[in-house]
């Protein structure tokens, strides 16, 4: 039922974002339809728009930004939308980077990928960091980069973000296995969702047996804890029955993972330091004793 | 110089497997008492070659190349190096990196392609590419490819390398993507490929430790290195090349920002594919030039 409701919103986004690439400019690009919308300027902050945009696809997405597709295409991507913003003299361009994710779990999921930097105001979350602003909103995931660092250069990402933003009219919601993770220790800004042991590689490194049964249809969070008794990552897997939880549970626990499970749902404490301090943070995850 | 100097033969036996990657350091190999094989790679740095924007001196960038490969051939001059590892018959190709945030500098492919000439190579039968190797018609007939390209980091494999260059030779890139790309190595073991890369050049004069956002690249996560790293070891180089990171990124990030993924192609290509040596006590590094802040 969410994910017809997702595709219904995505629709009325596609549309305007649709309008987005095709109008700014003060065309019509036949190829794309829609209307000018107002919403999405031409200019931002002494920055102008180059080009015609460039939708990519599942493909074409790999010779676009080679070495980082695989994150997206691990949430589901389902295309990008890119822009080029020449600046005023002796600033650098920026470029406007919409993709388009699965969900809005999954624009969460991407924007949870890389969570340096500090946190701003776009979206429905935004970090910028050296020259690179990173946001979501609904069912996208936003990136403003500036091939060069400046004061005004940020300045204009932030603006150029927030107007992006501001014409996606979708709001999503953070995934509610999120809210599961104990807060009593917990580093918020560690969090990342994510659904593929590649990506959760990217954090820890658990090799790839992939004793967990990752896949696509099966949600996961993680997160850094720091306690009195010690610290690791919590790792909170769903799964979409019981029985397939069980088959997880077998083989992590096989491989020597510290694990728990309650129903469809495990937790696993991976990396703790000491060894004995992932068991108060299964109690909490999972219950039990 | 003596001691280290490679026959032409153990050249163009590269990279066919583990027994002749002992012929590599010219030193230890399987057929000497079971010892396993060593590696011997040349990282050579220079505090100048680089200006204030990071764009690197042609001559000086050259003088590197050639002294880089004198000293890992042992051969007396430049000229005598380079014809130890081509001749006037061989068709090479230049294989590149084009990735337009940190590419192969235009000045360190127009050197090899000058050394080549000088060699006696046809101009014809040279070639420098990388996104279009498959249909390029020099690279297509090539008996022999020098393979060059600068580190970074890369969000599946870890690192960008000189094992992972030759992807662009195969059909489907995300087929190599698996399991942090842990395949890379069985690249170097196709027909149009095994024992024909008679060099490989990492150019680290400006190396990228960290990647950030969907074009993964930031100004502030290269460094002015000066440095390639050359041997005939496509392994051998690599690792030494992933030292270098580990130990930049521990610099700017202190203890807690290990490389994730961790690159272990470089690690699978040594011991699954046998096609170089990845552990570093058995790679001799000789190193040449700025020495300050090398890292390794």
């Amino acid at each position: 039922m969410a994910r017809r409701k997702w595709i219904f919103l995505s629709a009325i986004v596609v549309g305007l974002l649709g309008a987005m690439m095709a109008c700014s400019d003060g065309t019509t690009k036949s190829d794309l339809g829609g209307t000018v919308d107002p919403v999405i300027p031409a200019e931002v902050a002494g920055w102008r728009l180059v080009d015609d945009g460039q939708i990519y696809d599942t493909e074409s997405i790999y010779s676009y930004i080679d070495g980082h597709a695989e994150v997206y295409m691990a949430y589901g991507m389902v295309r990008c939308l890119s822009r080029r913003y020449s600046g005023p003299e002796g600033e650098p361009d920026l470029v406007l980077d919409l993709f388009e994710q699965a969900s809005a779990a999954d624009a969460f999921g991407v924007f949870t990928h890389d969570r340096d930097g500090e946190e701003v105001d776009v979206g429905q979350g935004g970090l910028f960091r050296h020259g690179w602003l990173s946001f979501w909103k609904g069912h996208w995931f936003g990136s403003v980069y500036a091939e060069g660092e400046s004061e005004a250069a940020k300045k204009a990402a932030l603006a150029l973000g927030r107007a992006a933003a501001d014409a996606i009219a979708e709001v999503g919601e953070v995934p509610p296995l999120v809210a599961e993770l104990p807060v009593d220790g917990l580093d918020p800004r560690t969090v990342r969702f994510l659904h593929t042991q590649e990506i959760l590689n990217g954090v820890v490194y658990l090799g790839y047996e992939n004793a967990l049964q990752f896949g696509p249809e099966i949600d996961a969070v993680v997160g850094r804890y720091q306690r009195p008794e010690g610290g690791g990552w919590l790792l909170l897997v769903d799964y979409p029955d019981d029985a397939t939880a069980e088959l997880a549970e077998g083989a992590a626990t096989e491989a020597g993972i510290n694990i728990r499970r309650k129903g469809s749902r495990l937790a696993a404490v991976l990396a703790p330091e000491p060894q004995a301090a992932g068991d108060s943070l299964l109690v909490d995850a999972i219950g039990g004793e | 110089m003596g001691n280290n100097k490679l026959s032409r033969r153990d050249f163009f036996s590269v990279g066919t497997g583990a027994a002749t990657a002992g012929l590599i350091g010219g030193r230890a190999g399987a057929d000497d008492g079971g010892k396993p094989p060593t590696s011997r790679v040349v990282l050579i740095r220079d505090r100048e070659v680089l200006d204030n924007e990071g764009k690197a001196d042609p001559k000086g960038l050259h003088r590197m190349l050639n002294k880089g490969i004198v000293e890992l051939v042992g051969e007396k001059d430049a000229a005598a190096a380079w014809r130890q590892l081509f001749s006037p018959s061989d068709v090479v190709g230049i294989k590149s990196n084009e990735w337009r945030r940190l590419p192969t500098p235009a000045a360190l492919e127009e050197a090899m392609r000058f050394e080549l000439e000088q060699v006696g190579v046809a101009p014809t039968d040279i070639a420098v590419d990388d996104r279009q190797v498959k249909s390029n018609p020099v690279f297509r007939r090539a008996t022999a490819f020098i393979n060059t390209r600068p580190l970074r980091t890369h969000d599946w494999s870890g690192l960008g390398t000189c094992i992972k260059n030759l992807i662009t030779f195969t059909e489907r890139y995300p087929d190599y993507h698996g399991d942090s790309c842990a395949p890379l190595g069985s690249i170097w073991l196709r027909p149009e490929i095994k024992g024909k890369v008679r060099l490989n050049v990492l150019v680290m004069l400006t190396p990228q430790f960290h990647s950030t956002g969907p074009h993964s690249f930031s100004q502030e996560f290269i460094w002015p290195y000066g440095g390639l790293i050359l041997g005939v070891d496509p392994v051998a180089v690599d690792a030494t090349g992933a030292r270098i990171i580990e130990a930049k990124r521990k610099l700017y990030f202190g203890d807690d920002r290990p490389m994730r993924p961790p690159p272990h192609h470089i690690q699978i290509a040594d011991t699954q594919y046998g096609i170089g040596v990845s552990d570093p006590e058995r790679i001799e590094i000789v190193r040449l030039g700025w020495k300050e802040d090398a890292l390794i």
